[in-house]
């Protein structure tokens, strides 16, 4: 195609780019300013930044507590959603048996389940077992959409290993849990790893459930953020430097996993 | 004639089968080949068990909530079994149930419309022209990676009446007026919410749609071109059509996402101002969290839990034809 339409098409690119990106940018200088540096007229583009903000929000208003939950609460379902799910997985990939469609429908519907329509009965259950207010019931429910995510993710990743490795490691003497943990897992190392950084991005993002669930010990991070906002003076520099501390992290870990991330985010239906 | 095509290189003679078995059986011992058998699906328990427990029991109590008057705020309103009360209440009397139903269909069809328009150009755009599409692709997934939550911080900071950054850029060029903010006006927020949501998603489509394009056979495009087809019915009647099964993927998934919205909303607007913004699951989260009215509150949150499973249902079937697994029979 012509040279004009070329330039064109980059420049709309580059457009997009500078859309997509100016927002977070925007937060992320608004918490290197001064209180009046951020609240001025005209919006301030160039300024000598202060790092400020930062320690006064987690050190001095102690949102450093929130951090550490909402690494324990990602790190924690992750782990559990693995135990349970890669297993799952396998018996999908591997095995027929009656009734095995359905069962699969029913991870999806887990999967897409509206938080808002189980969140109640959830803490009511919760609260029965005396754990509602800790980031064991945070835990438990990110789990019931990652867990769902690890069967459909695993099953795809599996299913591309061919059946005759299964052989070969039968003939080679493995029993079958044998072949399942020492073959078939280490082979799908890679898919494993991108769910498990999918399966952390989720649950550290997850809004709902934390907001519900906890009050105070086990709030995570996205749970303190409507904290910060009040109708009267708002302190935007720290809000700010919170918004950052919860959002960098993430930003990192989808590098990581941009390869799997069509497959992860469409449940393994489109092969990225 | 029906031929039935084998799947992926198993064999389903009942010969073979059996041949394998007895194989397995002779290699392994009687028992330790029956174990082996018996213990896979065993492996399913854990998992399914956990979301009985944790997903499936709440889910159910939430339906039996919703055929009662529980409530937390109203004296002796505890839990008194009324049969469909809260349903026939919801539908026929509850105006304000269909200005949210209303709302989130609205909010629903031109997201996922918008969505889909500019993140399939956007696809083409770099399908087409970029050669470092991993670079491209990075940056551009930026505001689908963060938290909603954090979308809803950025924009609100951004859409601040007196020193918001857009604002400020919006009324410079006369786009907005000096005693209007975009947030506060009741003509203006859903929109904005939405162009926002759109901000955060788009990419989500451009990442899907530029893999189904990479994945596209390359014969139907030589084929069309030695057929002397132009650029643009090549588009209409080669890529759009194989493209199909990925765009109703796409168009499903972001309508089922965009169906259950609320971390936005909520901090962004909180469904006002007044309930200019009040989607279903901010009416479900007022009911239940403001009004604490338990029992009608399951009720409504039921209807949101019915279509989001009416769209996984529609969902799983569109993976299915994609994967052509019901076609599996040859003609």
């Amino acid at each position: 195609m012509s040279r004009g339409w070329r330039t064109f098409a980059i420049g709309v690119l580059i457009a997009v780019l500078v859309i997509a990106l100016i927002p977070w940018v925007w937060m992320l200088l608004t918490s290197l300013k001064t209180r009046l540096d951020a609240l001025a007229d005209v919006p301030v583009w160039m300024f000598k930044p202060t790092f400020e903000h930062y320690p006064t929000v987690f050190l001095d208003k102690s949102y450093l507590p929130l951090v550490w939950n909402s690494i324990l609460v990602a790190s924690v379902t992750t782990a559990l959603s693995l135990l349970f799910g890669v297993p799952a997985a396998y018996v999908f990939a591997r095995h027929d048996f009656r009734g095995k469609e359905d069962l699969f429908f029913f991870f999806l519907t887990t999967r897409m389940a509206p938080p808002i329509s189980v969140v109640v009965p959830m803490f009511l259950l919760f609260t029965t077992f005396g754990i509602t207010d800790t980031p064991l019931a945070v835990i438990l429910a990110h789990s019931t959409f990652n867990l769902s995510l690890v069967v459909w993710m695993m099953r795809g990743f599996f299913a591309d290993i061919p059946r005759e490795i299964d052989e070969a490691a039968l003939m080679d003497g493995h029993s079958r849990f044998g072949m399942f943990a020492r073959v078939l897992v280490p082979l799908a190392a890679p898919g494993l790893a991108a769910t498990a950084v999918l399966c952390f991005i989720l649950s550290w993002n997850e809004f709902l459930y934390a907001f519900v669930l906890v009050a105070f010990e086990g709030r995570t991070l996205t749970v303190g953020i409507p904290g910060l906002i009040t109708p009267h003076g708002t302190l935007w520099g720290q809000v700010a430097a919170v918004a950052i501390v919860a959002t960098l992290p993430i930003i990192v870990f989808s590098i990581f996993v941009q390869k799997h991330l069509v497959r992860g985010l469409t449940f393994g239906a489109v092969k990225g | 004639m029906r031929v039935p095509v084998i799947d992926r290189g198993r064999s389903y003679a009942p010969n073979a089968r059996f041949c394998k078995e007895l194989n397995e059986l002779t290699r392994n011992g009687f028992t330790g080949a029956l174990l082996d058998r018996g213990v896979a699906p065993l492996l399913l328990v854990p998992a399914v068990l956990l979301l009985v427990v944790i997903l499936l029991g709440p889910f159910l109590y939430m339906v039996w909530t919703s055929l009662t008057d529980l409530s937390f705020a109203l004296p002796d309103r505890d839990g008194n079994f009324l049969g469909f009360d809260n349903y026939r209440r919801l539908v026929r009397e509850d105006a304000i149930f269909w200005h949210s139903f209303g709302l989130t269909m609205k909010f629903v069809a031109i997201v996922v419309t918008l969505e889909f328009l500019l993140g399939f150009a956007i696809a083409l755009l770099i399908f087409h022209f970029v050669q470092r599409r991993r670079l491209v692709l990075t940056l551009l997934l930026v505001p689908m990676m963060l938290a909603p939550v954090a979308v809803g911080l950025i924009w609100k900071l951004l859409l601040q009446g007196d020193f918001g950054m857009v604002t400020y850029y919006l009324r410079l060029v006369g786009l907005l007026d000096i005693r209007d903010a975009v947030l506060s006006n009741a003509d203006s927020v859903l929109p904005a919410i939405m162009l926002i949501d759109a901000w955060q998603w788009t990419p989500f489509v451009t990442l899907v749609m530029l893999a189904g394009l990479l994945s596209l056979p390359r014969e139907p495009f030589e084929a069309a071109v030695m057929d002397g087809a132009r650029p643009l019915q090549i588009f209409r009647d080669v890529t759009l059509p194989l493209l199909r099964p990925i765009i109703a993927l796409v168009l499903l998934l972001r309508a089922i996402d965009a169906f259950k919205e609320f971390d936005k909303i909520f901090i962004l607007t909180g469904g006002g101002p007044g309930t200019a913004t009040e989607l279903l699951s901010i009416y479900v989260y007022r009911l239940n969290f403001k009004n604490w009215d338990l029992g009608y509150g399951a009720a409504s949150a039921f209807m949101i839990y019915l279509v989001v499973l009416i769209l996984c249902a529609v969902f799983y079937k569109a993976v299915y034809w994609r994967e052509g697994r019901p076609r599996r029979v040859a003609p």
